[in-house]
């Protein structure tokens, strides 16, 4: 799994984000995707992603949330990662607050990212493993982040 | 039990490889074999074999938008939900499942 780490940025993986709520939550991880050069435009990026939110749940149980959607103002295929001090209200499959928020970022030219979608679609499968949510709700430092989707599920 | 399945999404991206894990996972939890084939915004993904499919007890679909290739289980139980619902209770739902088939 050591090679999903070619889609973990640690300049867009944050930790203690103090976010008031979801808008709040999603603007503070896209301005941190235009500051990597993700992004071109944060608005315009965060319109695309409300047209996903509109389309189903996104809150996928576990205190987690996955904000996604294709957008022509990406320029770089990436995620950003947001730890939150404080739970936030979220649609979500299992009516808990949310409190990490991970924004998919997608482009529409799907040819030219190929590569990186295969390693997004990686990371995401992680997101289905009940051990990789629970080391991600513990983890303290932006490696212990990146080490809980690359690394091998622990022996228990 | 012997499970093939698809997952899919409406993007394509997120919820149709968490749904593929989770289902993994409860399959292997309780015990059945399972293969699941992804149909992303990267294309098919470990596309199911004949062989697979003709094995199965049951085909377990895991969908939000129209797949390609649903000919391929004619003939075959199948059981279909949505990738919420394999995200939020994949346990439950392998259970529903072998209440279903009588497995």
């Amino acid at each position: 799994m050591e090679e999903i780490r070619a889609v973990l940025d640690p300049r867009v993986i944050k930790l203690n984000l103090n976010a008031i709520d979801k808008k709040d939550a999603i603007t503070q991880l896209a301005q941190g995707l235009k500051a990597a050069d993700y992004i071109d435009d944060v608005a315009a990026f965060i319109k695309d992603i409300y047209v996903r939110e509109s389309e189903g749940i996104t809150g996928i149980g576990q205190g987690v949330a996955i904000p996604h959607g294709k957008s022509d103002d990406v320029q770089n295929v990436g995620v950003a990662i947001g730890i939150l001090n404080h739970g936030i209200e979220w649609e979500t499959l299992d009516d808990q607050l949310v409190n990490i928020v991970i924004l998919f970022a997608v482009s529409n030219d799907q040819e030219a990212s190929r590569n990186q979608l295969k390693l997004l679609s990686l990371f995401a499968g992680r997101l289905g493993s009940d051990h990789v949510i629970e080391a991600l709700h513990e983890a303290t430092t932006v490696e212990e982040v990146i080490e809980t989707f690359t690394k091998e599920k622990r022996v228990s | 039990m012997k499970i093939v399945g698809i997952s899919a999404c409406s993007a394509g991206i997120a919820h149709t490889y968490i749904a593929k894990q989770k289902l993994i996972d409860a399959a292997k939890k309780a015990g059945d074999t399972i293969n699941m084939e992804t149909q992303g915004t990267i294309g098919t993904e470990d596309a199911l074999t004949p062989a697979q499919i003709d094995a199965a007890d049951v085909v377990l679909l895991a969908v939000d938008v129209k797949i390609s290739g649903r000919e391929r289980f004619e003939g075959k139980r199948v059981i279909e939900v949505s990738t919420d619902t394999a995200i939020k209770s994949p346990n439950k739902l392998l259970e529903k499942v072998h209440q279903v088939i009588g497995k």
